[in-house]
């Protein structure tokens, strides 16, 4: 707090009317470039290959093929997949916050011996190029014949383990050790502590945690591809990139299964954001 | 051979936590509580161990291989961690280059920008969750979508950059963005910082918003205007997240991948590549299993290096 | 508040709907694919009565599934042939069921690798001949078929077509189509500027310069796909080189890259490049792009596979001013206009870890067979099975790549596959280098002697 001692006052209110206009403009500027690309792949799931290609690659549709819809849902089972990469993500997001979450505060407020170095263990898993080590892992798998969904669930679980246990040591960090130390005293285990008091006050993590993980899951693709062959598991990714054809492709289809496969991404965004903020205005830290 | 490690590991970090001397208080016990601790941990270790530790060895291991994946091996030593440094047409060094100019673009342009919008929004505007909302979008969408766009973008007869700038009559600065070897490598890297800066800003926004707002109350009440308030409070008490953005930043940067595989695949002539589109090259195109993996245990290295000393960098004013 | 509700409403009720919209289009389609199938399966009944008559009795009547993985998806040319060949076969071996699941053909190529590694391989599995799979045979993961390929068979698919599936003497897979690498081009351009397809490297340079003086571009190409740059140079080579020497030089079977007719070949190649032939900005173009402009009437040329004349059908606006000829001759003393880069590449193989790979090895020669005739009938592919079926359905430009590789003198399949792994990646890598003149021919040619013979 001393720091703030002797600092100039408030400047009068031209100023900030001012400042507030010219970051107005920046932020609607930059909301246009950030919801370009959005708009772009709504138009091009419309269009055929000619405008996407050369005469039209901006604007809104000439032609409004929307049969791209019909041949993107028609071929394979689009619906299926979805469903695929729902069940995978899913569980991923379950087994990661909670494996995670569990780690972190083992690691960061527990006491024990060589946490720091398996804390600094942990960030292996960022450093990892994952498709670096696909056949290592896909050899593992196929040795314990792990097949289906979770062939896909362990590894994108484990890859998000080191991101999440960042992501969750930052923000525990700032629950203050009082809580605890407050809850002991009133006769909880360590246990109690952990669901009671740091459960609750890292939820706004927790969110932003979950549409991290989801990101992460539901876009990959190598992993996709070469553990699951069976079509019954088939997650969304590899459905799309199936819309590719061997030396020519059909690009307006491809956009229409983007689009529908983005918008559950877009539904699950809205809702963790909404509880992101919920959580935050009703004030993460009590006193 | 899973089991057997995982045992290991237990019992070592059993035998670490057995001892409680007498003298301690309730708190110091029940944070010590060893068979909490090891369920804490289990479910996270085992997942480690066995995708991403276990795998790691063994990419090592192939590293000293020449094998091309499917038939028997040859034991080389280090010839694979020499040959990538030294033969030129692989193009190892110059990719790496590449990565950390990446890794320094992102630190010192990407951040700044995400910080900036993620105090400006935190402050409170009008709008302020759907700008969140919006600034957000590209992370979600898919990488092929932002691929497929920007080289359209960058498509020297119909994309935008080239006919904006024959709009305003240019044309001398129209190029092949992509094509050319002396731009190729900044064309690429202008989606990837902006795709992710929406990313950090989420983060640091979160942080920012969990910050208590009785000090920024108290600050404001003192006399500080935003800026100082800024300078002084918010970003210092945000540096636990500061500095997983930039792990995540760099380490991300270095391991660079998708977007380049779309918009160059590394070229043209290795104008833009990065380490990891040459070790996808090496590892599934050529059948090089070895040197792919070498490729890819450097990566690990520098990666955890650099995670390591961010950390250290910012380890004295977070530990308190 | 408001927005952020107006937001989720709209962006659930946009979800509802496109679930209501893929649930119905799922069920229409079921029904659709239903009728599709028992209309073919009907017109060929006829067909598969006497195949099943001839065929082998020694099938055993114990219900048996076999999986197979191809890259022939929904969206590949090939899809449907697959699928009638498929239902072909169930008809004639009601005992057996074939589950076909398909995959997109870049990532195919790292899925078989690792399932061979890893030793996850299905019943039959598409792969490349010629140097692809070579190690996959030597690994002991495929099973030799050569007991399966019948002199029934040798009547209908030659010998010399297997010769990219046959390793060491013994047969390892089936092909059904033989593409060709051809030089496709807009006639109407060309009869335009009164200009005849080129057929020595002479006419067609001036083709090019022609064109040139015209404001006209000659070449679509891209470099950023390699593969399609490959496709030119590999066919100039070709045609300066000559079959026998060109392939003995790439299997390292004697000769060396860094001699005459290599340089010739690349000599000429840059001409071509240097004078403006192709494209500008191919360095930064997809195939997808580059090939956009040569239908929409951009460049009036194209040197790339026959699997193009199937696209030009859907996908350029007048398709009838579309024709292809072969690749023009660079040394007449060593190579003939009938020379082609290409044969057959796709090949289905039987793994030795299957349990039923007597019953899968039979399946293969059937099911190629079909697959060769549907493919061709619908304009995908040239048949390499011979063709004793009415073909008068078959489109002109088809019919044309099929006449000029049933005439062909000498098949040389593409560098790229024809080579190991690591010398075709050091190919496509040194290519692109010399295209953008980091290096002279000659550079090249000793980059690739060295790779070859180091």
């Amino acid at each position: 707090m001393s720091r703030l001692h002797g600092i100039k006052g408030f400047r009068g209110t031209g100023k900030i009317t001012f400042g507030g206009a010219v970051t107005t403009v920046i932020l609607v500027l930059w909301s246009v470039v950030q919801i370009f690309p959005l708009y772009w792949m709504l138009t091009f799931s419309l269009k055929e290959n000619s405008e996407i290609f050369g005469s039209n690659v901006i604007g809104l549709p000439h032609n409004w093929i929307w049969s791209n819809y019909t041949t993107a849902l028609q071929s394979g089972n689009m619906f299926r997949y979805l469903l695929n990469s729902a069940i995978v993500t899913g569980a991923t997001i379950a087994i990661t916050v909670v494996a995670a979450t569990a780690a972190t505060y083992a690691l960061t407020r527990m006491v024990w011996r060589g946490r720091k170095t398996v804390n600094s263990l942990f960030m292996l898993g960022i450093t990892i190029p994952i498709n670096a080590v696909i056949l290592p892992v896909f050899l593992i798998l196929s040795k314990l014949h792990i097949t289906n969904y979770w062939a896909l669930i362990i590894p994108y679980s484990a890859f998000a383990l080191s991101m999440a246990i960042l992501i969750s040591a930052s923000f525990m960090q700032g629950i203050p050790k009082e809580l605890e130390e407050a809850a002991c005293l009133d006769g909880c285990n360590i246990y109690g502590i952990f669901w009671r008091i740091i459960l609750p006050l890292m939820r706004p993590a927790l969110a932003t945690l979950s549409i991290f993980i989801f990101l992460q899951a539901w876009n990959e693709l190598m992993y996709a591809v070469i553990f699951i062959s069976d079509s019954k598991y088939r997650t969304i990714t590899v459905g799309i990139q199936n819309l590719s054809g061997s030396f020519t492709t059909d690009w307006g289809p491809i956009g229409a299964a983007l689009v529908v496969a983005t918008f559950p991404v877009l539904l699950i965004y809205a809702f963790f954001s909404s509880k992101i903020q919920e959580s935050l205005v009703a004030g993460a830290i009590k006193g | 051979m899973l089991m057997i490690i995982c045992n290991v590991f237990i019992g070592w970090k059993w035998r670490l936590t057995s001892k409680l001397s007498r003298g301690e208080d309730l708190m110091d016990r029940t944070m010590k509580n060893k068979t909490a601790i090891l369920l804490f941990l289990l479910p996270a270790c085992i997942l480690f161990i066995g995708i991403i530790v276990v795998p790691i060895i063994m990419s090592a291991y192939y590293s000293l291989l020449d094998w091309d994946g499917i038939t028997a091996s040859t034991f080389v030593g280090f010839k694979n961690y020499a040959e990538i440094f030294t033969k030129k047409s692989i193009g190892f060094p110059g990719a790496v280059k590449n990565a950390f100019l990446l890794a320094g673009l992102s630190v010192f342009i990407q951040l700044p920008i995400s910080l900036g919008l993620a105090l400006t929004l935190a402050k409170g505007v009008k709008g302020e969750k759907l700008y969140t909302a919006i600034f957000f979008i590209p992370v979600i969408i898919s990488t092929t979508v932002i691929g497929q766009l920007w080289l359209k973008i960058y498509n020297p007869n119909y994309g935008i950059v080239n006919m904006a700038l024959r709009a305003v009559g240019l044309d001398s600065w129209a190029a092949t963005w992509l094509g050319d070897e002396k731009t190729a490598l900044f064309a690429v890297f202008i989606p990837i910082l902006w795709q992710y800066v929406g990313y950090h800003m989420l983060l640091m926004y979160t942080g920012i918003k969990s910050q208590p707002e009785e000090l920024r109350e108290a600050a404001m009440i003192d006399g500080a205007n935003d800026w100082q308030i800024a300078r002084y409070l918010t970003i210092p008490l945000l540096k636990p997240v500061l500095q997983v953005c930039a792990i995540f930043a760099i380490t991300g940067s270095l391991k660079a991948f998708d977007l380049i595989y779309v918009l160059t695949n590394g070229g043209p002539a290795h104008a833009s590549e990065v380490p990891a589109t040459i070790m996808i090259k090496q590892l599934f195109g050529r059948n090089n299993y070895g040197v792919g993996s070498a490729i890819a245990v450097f990566i690990v290295f520098i990666c955890f290096f650099f995670a390591i000393l961010i950390k250290k960098a910012f380890r004295t004013e977070v530990d308190k | 508040m408001k927005t952020g509700i107006k937001l989720k409403r709209l962006l659930s009720a946009l979800l509802v709907a496109a679930m209501l919209v893929s649930v119905s289009a799922c069920a229409g389609t079921t029904a659709t694919t239903d009728t599709t199938i028992k209309a073919d399966t009907a017109a060929t009944t006829t067909k598969a009565t006497t195949d099943a008559a001839t065929a082998e009795t020694t099938a055993s009547t114990q219900p048996i599934t076999l999986t197979m993985w191809s890259i022939a998806t929904e969206s590949d040319s090939f899809n449907p042939a697959y699928t009638k060949a498929i239902a072909d076969y169930e008809v004639a071996h009601p005992n057996v069921k074939i589950v076909h699941e398909t995959f997109e053909n870049e990532s195919y190529k790292t899925k078989i690798k690792s399932a061979v590694a890893a030793n996850e391989l299905p019943d039959i599995f598409y792969t490349w001949g010629g140097g692809f799979s070579r190690s996959f045979v030597e690994s002991g993961k495929v099973f030799a078929i050569d007991d399966f390929y019948t002199d029934e068979y040798k009547a209908q698919l030659s010998t010399a077509a297997l010769g990219n599936a046959t390793y060491d003497g013994k047969l390892y897979g089936v092909t059904y189509t033989t593409p060709i690498s051809l030089l496709y081009y807009n006639k109407a351009m060309f009869d335009k500027l009164g200009l005849a397809a080129p057929t020595t490297f002479d006419e067609l340079k001036a083709v090019c310069q022609k064109f040139l003086d015209n404001g006209i571009t000659p070449f679509g190409i891209s470099v950023k796909d390699t593969w399609v740059t490959a496709m030119c140079h590999d066919a100039l080579t070709l045609k300066s080189v000559g079959p026998t020497a060109l392939k003995d030089v790439l299997t390292k079977a004697g000769g060396s890259y860094n001699s005459a007719d290599f340089l010739n070949a690349d000599t000429k190649f840059m001409e071509l490049v240097d004078m403006g032939a192709f494209i500008e900005g191919a360095t930064g173009l997809s195939n997808d792009e580059a090939s956009a402009m040569f239908y929409d009437g951009t460049v009036p040329m194209y040197i790339t596979g026959s699997w193009m004349g199937g696209s030009i059908m859907t996908d350029a606006a007048n398709p009838t001013d579309f024709d292809v000829a072969p690749i023009p001759v660079l040394n007449s003393a060593t190579a003939k206009i009938t020379d082609f880069m290409g044969g057959a590449a796709d090949t289905l193989m039987v793994a030795e870890s299957s349990p039923n790979k007597e019953a899968a090895a039979q399946a293969v020669f059937e099911l190629s067979k079909s697959i060769s005739m549907y493919a061709y009938l619908s304009g995908s592919g040239i048949p390499a099975w011979k063709v004793d079926y009415d073909d008068s359905t078959v489109n002109a430009i088809t019919a044309k790549e099929a006449e000029l590789a049933g005439n062909a003198t000498s098949f040389t399949l593409w560098f790229d596959t024809l080579m190991e792994a690591d010398d075709a990646g050091e190919y496509l890598a040194n290519l692109q280098e010399l295209y953008v003149g980091n290096m002279t021919p000659q550079e090249f040619d000793e980059a690739m002697a060295a790779q070859l013979e180091g």
